[in-house]
C-alpha cells in the first residue's frame, strides 16, 4: 500500500503536467494546429506557429508537411513567389507532392516565370489519365502565354474536352489560341506617319479612337491659331513664334504618342489574354487538386 | 475503485486545464504586447478546448488583442465565426457586445446599427445596455441620420439619468450646404459657388482667371483675331468655368463633412460624459 501512496501522486503530476505546460509540443500537434488556423484565414497565426518548429529535429515526411503548409499559406497570401519556392520543395514521397508541384508550377508561371514553370510542369507527376490531361492542359496554357502556338497545338491533342473539371476550361483555350492568332499587328511606324498626316489618325489606327480625337483638337487649335498669327501679325511675330512653338510641340508629340500607343494596346491587349489564360489554368487546380 | 476515479478525474482536470492554461499564457502575452503569439495562444484554446467558458475567454482575448493592434474589421470577421449555437447565450450576447463595439470602431456603422438592432431579437431577456445605446448613436450620428440619433440619444439620457432637462445637443444641427445650390450659382455666377462654400480667396481666383478668358476672348475678337478669341479666349473661360462649377460641388462637401465632424466631436464628449 505504501508504494501506491507514494507513486500515486508521482503519476498524477506526470499526467496533469504536460497538459498544462506543454513545453514540447509534437510535430503532428502543431501542424494539425497550423493547418486548423490556415482553414479559418488565420494566416498570421498559421505562419507564426509554424516559423517556431524547429526544423533541425524533423523528419523527411515532417519536412515536407511543413514546407507545404508554408507554401499554401504563401499561396493564400499571394506571395506567390515564395509559394513557388516553398511548394516546389516538397519531396517525391510526400502525400502533398502532386498538389505541390501542379500548384508550384502554376505560381510560377503567373510569377511570369514562364521558362522555370515549363521546366516544372514537363515532370509533373500524371499518376492517372485525369493528371495526365491536366499536365497537358496546364502545359498547353503554358505554351499560350509563351505565344508558342505550335506547342500549344501539339498539346491540345491531349485535350479530351469530356471530363467535368476541364472540358469548359478546354474549350475556352482553344478559343483563346484562335483570338491570339487573329490578332492584327499594328505597325508603330505605320501609326506615326498616320498622325504625322492627320493628328490623332494614328491613335485611331491604334486602336484608341477616343484618344486620336482628343489629340486632334488641340492640335487643330494650335494649328490655326499658329496661321491666325502668320496671316496677321508675319512670320516675326510673336504671336506666331509663339503658337508655331507650341504646334510644333505637340504636333510632334502627337507623332511620337501614336507609335507608343501602338505598343500600349498590344500590351493591353496581351494582358488581357493573359489573364483569361491564367484564370482557366486556375479553375481546374482547385477543382481537382484542392481537396 | 478509488484509484480509478482518482485517474479519470485527473485526466479530465489535464484535459480541462490545457484552454485555461493557453488563456492564462495568452492574457501574460498580452500584458507584455505581443499580441501575435497571444492571438496564437487563444487561438490554441479554441483550437484544444470545446469547454463554453474557455472558448468564451479565448474568443474575447483574441479579439482584444486585434482591437489592440487597430484591426477591427477582422475581429468582427473573427467574432462572426466564433458565435457558434453551443455557447451559453449570455456568453454569446457579451460576444455579440464586443462585435458591436469592433463594427464601430471599423468604421462600419451600417453594420454597427444592424448588430446592435439584431440583439433585441436574439437576447429578449436582456435589458438594454447605455453603452450599445451609446454606439447606436454614435453610429446615427456619423451616418448623419440626425432625427433618429435624437431618438436614440434620447432613449440612452433616459436609461442612464432620471433627469429630463438636460439640453438636447440635436437642437442645434450643423448647417450642412447644398451641393447642386453650389454647382447651380457657379454656373451662372463665377466664383459665387466658392463663396456659398465658404471660401472667397478660391472665389476671387475662379472670378479672376475666368475673366481674363472672357477678356482675351473679347479683345481678340474686337482685333479680329477670330480664331485666337475662339482658341484661347472662349477655351481658357470655358474650360475654368466648368472647373469652377466641379470645383464649388467639392468644396461644399468638404464643408459640410467638416461641419459634421465638428458636431460628431461634440456629441461624442457627450455621449461618453452621459455614460460615465
Amino acid at each position: 500500500m505504501t508504494p501506491f501512496r507514494f507513486w500515486l501522486p508521482v503519476l498524477l503530476l506526470c499526467l496533469v503536467q504536460p497538459a498544462y505546460c506543454q513545453t514540447s509540443p509534437s510535430f503532428g500537434s502543431e501542424w494539425s494546429f497550423a493547418r486548423y488556423l490556415a482553414d479559418k484565414d488565420a494566416v498570421d497565426e498559421a505562419g507564426f506557429v509554424l516559423r517556431h518548429i524547429d526544423q533541425k529535429r524533423l523528419t523527411t515526411p515532417q519536412r515536407d508537411s511543413l514546407v507545404y503548409l508554408r507554401g499554401w499559406l504563401a499561396y493564400g497570401a499571394k506571395s506567390l513567389d515564395s509559394a513557388s519556392q516553398y511548394l516546389l520543395r516538397v519531396s517525391e514521397t510526400s502525400s502533398f507532392y502532386v498538389k505541390s508541384q501542379y500548384f508550384g508550377a502554376y505560381c510560377l508561371a503567373f510569377d511570369h516565370h514562364r521558362d522555370s514553370a515549363r521546366a516544372v510542369m514537363q515532370y509533373l507527376p500524371a499518376p492517372d489519365s485525369t493528371l495526365s490531361e491536366l499536365k497537358a492542359f496546364q502545359q498547353a496554357g503554358l505554351a499560350l502565354l509563351q505565344r508558342q502556338y505550335t506547342r500549344y497545338d501539339s498539346l491540345r491533342q491531349q485535350f479530351n474536352y469530356t471530363s467535368y473539371a476541364l472540358s469548359a476550361e478546354e474549350t475556352r483555350l482553344d478559343a483563346y489560341r484562335r483570338g491570339l492568332s487573329a490578332e492584327k499587328r499594328r505597325s508603330p511606324v505605320l501609326a506615326g506617319m498616320l498622325s504625322a498626316v492627320v493628328p490623332g489618325l494614328g491613335k485611331i489606327y491604334a486602336g484608341k479612337p477616343k484618344q486620336g480625337i482628343a489629340a486632334f483638337l488641340p492640335v487643330l487649335t494650335l494649328g490655326l491659331l499658329t496661321w491666325e498669327g502668320y496671316r496677321k501679325d508675319g512670320p516675326t511675330s510673336l504671336r506666331f513664334l509663339g503658337f508655331g512653338s507650341l504646334f510644333t510641340v505637340f504636333y510632334a508629340g502627337n507623332i511620337w504618342g501614336s507609335a507608343v500607343s501602338v505598343k500600349v494596346r498590344r500590351d493591353e491587349f496581351n494582358r488581357g489574354y493573359d489573364n483569361k489564360i491564367l484564370f482557366d489554368m486556375h479553375i481546374p487546380l482547385r477543382n481537382l487538386l484542392n481537396r | 475503485m478509488t484509484t480509478r476515479f482518482c485517474l479519470i478525474c485527473t485526466f479530465l482536470c489535464g484535459i480541462c486545464s490545457i484552454g485555461k492554461g493557453q488563456i492564462i499564457a495568452g492574457d501574460s502575452l498580452v500584458a507584455s504586447g505581443q499580441y501575435v503569439a497571444a492571438r496564437v495562444e487563444y487561438e490554441r484554446a479554441l483550437f484544444g478546448s470545446t469547454e463554453p467558458d474557455a472558448v468564451f475567454a479565448a474568443s474575447v482575448g483574441k479579439a482584444r488583442c486585434l482591437k489592440q493592434q487597430g484591426l477591427y474589421a477582422p475581429a468582427v470577421t473573427f467574432l462572426n465565426g466564433q458565435l457558434q449555437s453551443n455557447l451559453p447565450d449570455s456568453l454569446l450576447y457579451q460576444l455579440r457586445y464586443e462585435q458591436v463595439l469592433c463594427a464601430y470602431l471599423a468604421g462600419q456603422f451600417e453594420n454597427t446599427l444592424s448588430l446592435v438592432e439584431r440583439l433585441p431579437y436574439l437576447h429578449p431577456d436582456v435589458p438594454p445596455v447605455p453603452m450599445l445605446l451609446a454606439v447606436r448613436v454614435l453610429a446615427l450620428n456619423e451616418l448623419q441620420r440626425w432625427p433618429a440619433a435624437d431618438t436614440a440619444y434620447h432613449e440612452l439620457a433616459a436609461l442612464v439619468t432620471a433627469n429630463t432637462l438636460l439640453p438636447n445637443p440635436y437642437r442645434e444641427l450643423p448647417r450642412l450646404k447644398s451641393e447642386k445650390k453650389a454647382q447651380w450659382l457657379s454656373t451662372f455666377i463665377p466664383g459665387a459657388g466658392q463663396l456659398y462654400a465658404g471660401r472667397p480667396g478660391e472665389a476671387a481666383l475662379s472670378i479672376l482667371i475666368q475673366s481674363a478668358g472672357l477678356y482675351f476672348g473679347i479683345a481678340s475678337y474686337i482685333n479680329s483675331y477670330y480664331l485666337s478669341a475662339w482658341g484661347i479666349g472662349a477655351g481658357l473661360f470655358g474650360s475654368f468655368h466648368a472647373g469652377g462649377v466641379r470645383r464649388a460641388e467639392v468644396l461644399v462637401r468638404q464643408r459640410n463633412q467638416q461641419r459634421a465632424n465638428a458636431f460628431n466631436a461634440q456629441l461624442r464628449q457627450q455621449v461618453v460624459e452621459l455614460i460615465k
